[in-house]
């Protein structure tokens, strides 16, 4: 099916296109496959509004005698209206924009089409892989080892084809691991901490089931971890009853008395529907302009998305002291291991590793942790706050990491090598992108579509030299120390850049940035003379 | 600090409980200007330098005979959110020294002393008392014109004494006029201009409530004077009448006497502005304190803080401050009043002129500001603050500064690049509102100030500031005159003051702004010391007819300048 298929109306004339922060101006409305462009057609002016179709998240009409009025709810929080004459002309725009902006098939998508002259498809895909990776940390090679027994999918459809895995752990073992973990996703290094040689794992949880079964090389691998060392850490995203209501399914926990070193600590997240709820009721609380009945702090409270932060950030913070602290190497699941886990491993290494607060590593990172690790973008990620479709599988977890890692940015302004504008882009880019790193569900999929082949990756061009200097932090001054971020919620503020960004308010303080950015450049120019 | 700081109890063991940290032994020294306190414990001491002024109530907590552990000892409760409580020996009268010279000097006034003010002899390079001049102001403001004119009927106080000597009052009326409205306004405080727009000529013009009464009295010199107020702004149609009160308590107001202004003042419009009075924000205040000292509340923080409606009075305040500006500013005079016109038209009238005019932004200017609308215009510090009073109940307190500078804060954090001052200058003022070491803040009108000498006898806060400037600028500001601020008064925009409020809890982190100040102003620094060194070779190469603007050869100046980025990483941060 071509995509003129579903445009019956491709231009409307004189239409009024109401937005935040502008006044409202009348034009010409364009739909294509992918985009809709509104140019003004006012004298003197040429504001051209160029919106990725992928990102909108709900289309709503309303009738008025011959013209009607839709409202488009984007993803990014912005909402914008359209005043289209002729009633048939309006219905046509908002059933193409309904249609075009979920299309399910990804290799329909814009991505694939987009070829900015700048970039060109034969150069590097992301910033690395994991051989890349595994070859620059000499640190590892003693210990670890890099596996291939993932090459062709099989073991693990959402792992990278290559992975790290203790040293004495052949790949024989690791497929009876992989059996043993839900998705096949066995305990693979994700951060080796050089300053004691502690690492963190991840995986999935472990298929013990109501009778308890038990995997002697699951056991071996995570004896492989600790070593000889007298003891590890277990994170585990749940609460110890979900842990006991999980073997109901099939699931379970590693039992203290098959895995005697290691020590399980529960700390209970949220994800999936109820994270995706919190969202909704936060965004709803934000957009409500009703002042009347301002009962804001309390709509604020009950949509929870602050609570999410604090546990997401206390729990990286355990996270982080039993390596750094503590000197202990650490186990981190919940249930699928793809959401929470991903979650707080990120903000840990953020915590501990200075070169993952660089810029560069900050990207690095998110590759590593996000993308090859098999976070499902498409189907986390289809709808956001908006939508009234009904959610299957959708959950911000990658906003909420966004949210944290703001939150660090904003305790320990100095310490970290990107700006806010970086957070902010990527939370557009996660929804709709003209690039394709956050297209498909992992790495699988991704060869399969050839995205690699056929798409940008938004990665390297935020690293383009003419990217860079709006995606640094002007202030930065390196730290090798840990940054322990203060959990109290007095501490913890709403990403008012993000959720409140529509505001005139959120402009006057991407002025300060803007000031800040051109007075260390100003000065940088003076010094270089 | 001071020659004239005494020593009046030292070295005695006493143990801190500190909410934080748990108890803790140490030495007390309590001087006629603070209590420092210093525990034994060498790593990580835990020192309390707390100046006397800041007292609010000493209490002694428990008996001889009381068991337990730290039962026997002071409790002290201070007007900076936050309380001291101290534990001694349960033998030989052990508290009844320190708690005598508490009680003795930090209410000096309740024992027949001076304030510290008047006592300390700290000299400064500025004399602050020399910011504020009125004539000076006025003259800045374009003032007298050929519609307003000055008047000296109060210099000797006695048609207001509360206001002060100096006023601006409408070219067309007489002297007896002024008398005659005075009559009518609640101790006198008649309309009188605190502020003109230079291109609209529009004027912020504040007072106290009308006379009105049970009865709903009139007076025909009070309505014509507000008549001729508008009549001096041609494109003044209507004069808007702000009444901070709400609508009820503006009624209730004329069993009182008081009241607002009725229908018969028809070329007027009244619009009432919901500001709470000062015992409901007392009481605010006193709400937040519970949840943020010495615990803060964990589990329904956000409920908590709603609860306390701190926020909600700061919204109030500024909407009503950024109404009153939007008036002016399109051209139409206001006049701004409450009861008494010494608290909430403060606020608003100093709220609003900050919005409107830029000069009020600079360091210096919002110095003038203070002094302006709320030192010479009689708002009772002394009354609200309680210098060296033991009346610790009185109902008269009240934090309406606090609330003001709150609202200023307010306003820095949205328009960050706005004010020449910083967060520290806002800190400053608030600790030394209480500290008693600056004559500043004492005393409730200039009538009081002048019979006690305050100007040649104390210091002013602002010998302090102007000294060291350098302390309270901010190194984002970026100058814009002419353009009005309004910040957004929404619930939604408003943040708790956490650097004030909740600063006395160690686990807390605050928003690191000082950091970035800090780290900002070493770039500018640097950028400075390039640019001199710069200069410095631009001439020495022009002398040997070398042109440096234009050379792309790697000169020796390449070698410095590879350097920067190494200074660059040595450069502290306080993380």
């Amino acid at each position: 099916m071509e995509f003129s298929d579903h445009i019956k109306t491709a231009n409307v004339e004189d239409v009024v296109l109401r937005q935040p922060l502008h006044p409202p101006s009348r034009g010409t409305l364009c739909i294509t496959g992918h985009h809709l462009l509104f140019s003004e057609r006012e004298e003197g002016s040429s504001q051209q509004v160029l919106l990725l179709l992928r990102n909108i998240d709900a289309v709503e009409k309303r009738m008025s005698g011959s013209s009607g009025t839709i409202t488009i709810k984007c993803k990014d929080l912005r909402v914008l209206q359209l005043d289209i004459p002729g009633m048939e002309q309006c219905l046509n725009i908002s059933r193409s924009i309904e249609t075009l902006s979920c299309l399910d098939n990804v290799s329909e998508m814009y991505p694939f089409f987009y070829r900015p002259t700048d970039l060109s498809l034969q150069d590097q895909w992301g910033l690395s892989t994991p051989e890349k990776h595994y070859t620059q940390m000499k640190e590892l090679h003693e210990r670890w080892r890099l596996s291939s027994v993932n090459k062709s999918y099989s073991v693990c459809p959402s792992y990278p084809p290559a992975v790290i895995v203790p040293n004495c752990i052949d790949d024989e073992t690791l497929k009876k691991v992989a059996k043993f973990r839900q998705g096949g996703r066995f305990p693979v290094l994700c951060y080796y901490h050089r300053k004691n040689g502690m690492v963190i794992m991840r995986s999935s949880q472990p298929l013990t089931g109501a009778n308890r079964k038990r995997c002697k090389e699951d056991e071996l691998l995570l004896q492989a971890v600790i070593e000889d060392s007298d003891k590890g850490f277990i994170i585990d995203t749940r609460s110890s009853q979900q842990v006991h209501q999980a073997r109901m399914t099939g699931g379970g926990f590693e039992s203290k008395s098959f895995y005697n070193c290691w020590k399980r600590l529960h700390r209970q997240m949220e994800r999936g529907k109820a994270l995706q709820e919190s969202l909704i009721k936060l965004v709803e609380a934000c957009s409500d302009e009703s002042h009347s009945v301002d009962r804001w702090l309390s709509k604020l409270e009950n949509s929870k998305w602050l609570s999410h932060v604090q546990t997401a950030l206390s729990t990286a913070g355990l996270l982080a002291e039993c390596v750094e602290r503590d000197g202990h190497s650490a186990l981190v699941h919940g249930y699928e291991g793809t959401d929470c886990s991903l979650l707080i491993c990120t903000l840990a290494q953020l915590i501990m590793d200075p070169f993952c607060r660089t810029l560069e590593g900050f990207l690095a990172l998110l590759e590593r942790e996000w993308v090859q690790a098999g976070h499902p973008f498409q189907q986390r990620c289809a709808h956001s706050a908006y939508s009234h479709a009904r959610f299957q599988q959708e959950s911000p977890v990658f906003l909420l990491l966004l949210d944290c890692v703001w939150q660090l940015w904003r305790q320990f302004p100095l310490a970290l090598g990107f700006s806010e504008a970086l957070l902010l882009r990527l939370a557009n880019e996660v929804y709709a992108s003209d690039y394709g790193t956050f297209l498909c569900n992992n790495d699988q999929e991704r060869c399969a579509l050839g995205v690699k082949d056929r798409t940008h990756c938004l990665f390297r061009a935020l690293l383009r030299p003419a990217e860079i200097d709006y995606y640094s932090n002007p202030l930065y001054e390196p730290t090798e120390l840990a940054i322990w971020p203060s959990v109290h919620p007095q501490s913890l503020q709403l990403w008012r850049g993000f959720f409140l960004r529509w505001t005139q308010l959120a402009h006057h303080l991407e002025e300060v940035q803007e000031e800040i950015r051109s007075m260390v450049i100003e000065w940088a120019r003076v010094a270089q003379r | 600090m001071c020659k004239t700081v005494t020593r009046l109890e030292t070295d005695q063991e006493i143990i801190y409980m500190c909410p934080f940290s748990g108890a803790v032994k140490g030495k007390v020294l309590i001087t006629n200007y603070r209590l420092y306190f210093k525990s034994s414990d060498a790593e990580g001491p835990v020192v309390l330098d707390v100046p006397l002024g800041v007292i609010s109530r000493v209490e002694k907590m428990g008996g001889a005979s009381s068991r337990g552990e730290n039962s026997y000892g002071l409790d002290i409760t201070c007007k900076d959110m936050r309380n001291l409580r101290f534990a001694l020996k349960q033998e030989g009268h052990s508290r009844r020294g320190i708690f005598d010279m508490l009680f003795r000097y930090a209410f000096p006034l309740s024992h027949g002393l001076a304030l510290f003010a008047y006592l300390n002899q700290e000299k400064f390079t500025e004399n602050g008392w020399n910011v504020y001049k009125a004539m000076e102001e006025f003259r800045r403001q374009g003032l007298p014109n050929n519609k307003w004119r000055m008047t000296f009927i109060n210099k000797r106080y006695e048609l207001c004494d509360t206001y002060p000597n100096l006023l601006a009052v409408p070219f067309k009326c007489t002297e007896d006029d002024l008398r005659k409205v005075a009559a009518f306004r609640s101790r006198g405080r008649i309309p009188v201009l605190s502020w003109i727009h230079r291109e609209n000529q529009a004027v912020i013009v504040r007072c106290s409530q009308p006379l009105v009464g049970m009865s709903g009295k009139r007076n025909k010199d009070d309505e014509r004077y507000l008549d001729l107020i508008r009549e001096a702004n041609d494109t003044t149609k209507k004069l808007t009448i702000y009444d901070a009160r709400p609508n009820v308590n503006a009624v209730a107001n004329k069993a009182t006497g008081g009241g607002y202004e009725g229908d018969e003042y028809v070329n007027a419009e009244l619009v009432f502005l919901d500001i709470q009075n000062i015992h409901v924000m007392r009481e605010s205040l006193k709400k937040l304190k519970d949840i943020v000292y010495p615990n803060v509340e964990e589990s329904h923080w956000l409920s908590s803080l709603e609860s306390t409606h701190w926020l909600e009075h700061i919204k109030l305040v500024l909407s009503g401050a950024i109404q009153v500006a939007d008036k002016v500013s399109s051209g139409n005079s206001v006049l701004v009043h409450c009861s008494d016109g010494w608290d909430r038209t403060a606020q608003l009238t100093s709220l609003a002129m900050l919005m409107l005019d830029s000069h009020y932004r600079t360091l210096r200017g919002f110095q003038v500001l203070i002094e302006k609308e709320w030192i010479s215009f009689g708002h009772k510090f002394a009354s609200r603050i309680g210098h060296g009073d033991k009346n610790h109940a009185d109902q008269d307190r009240s934090p309406i500064f606090v609330q003001f500078i709150d609202c200023v804060w307010q306003m820095t954090k949205q328009f960050p690049t706005a004010f020449e001052f910083n967060e520290h200058l806002l800190l400053s003022i608030l600790d030394h509102l209480y500290s008693c070491r600056f004559g500043t803040f004492l005393y409730n009108c200039e009538n009081a100030r002048d019979q006690h000498d305050l100007r040649t006898k104390t210091t002013s806060l602002w010998s302090l500031v102007n000294s060291k400037m350098d302390l309270y600028l901010n190194p984002f500001y970026t100058p814009e005159s002419g353009q009005v601020l309004y910040p957004v008064a929404s619930m939604r925009h408003l943040e708790l003051w956490v650097n004030y409020y909740i600063r006395w809890n160690p686990r807390i982190r605050h928003q690191q702004q000082s950091p970035v100040e800090q780290r900002y102003k070493e770039l500018l620094a640097l950028r400075e010391e390039y640019l001199k060194k710069l200069e410095q070779l631009q001439l020495s190469d022009s002398s040997s007819s070398y042109q440096l603007t234009n050379s792309t050869t790697p000169n020796t100046t390449s070698s410095t300048a590879s350097t920067p980025s190494q200074q660059y990483t040595h450069l502290q941060t306080p993380l």
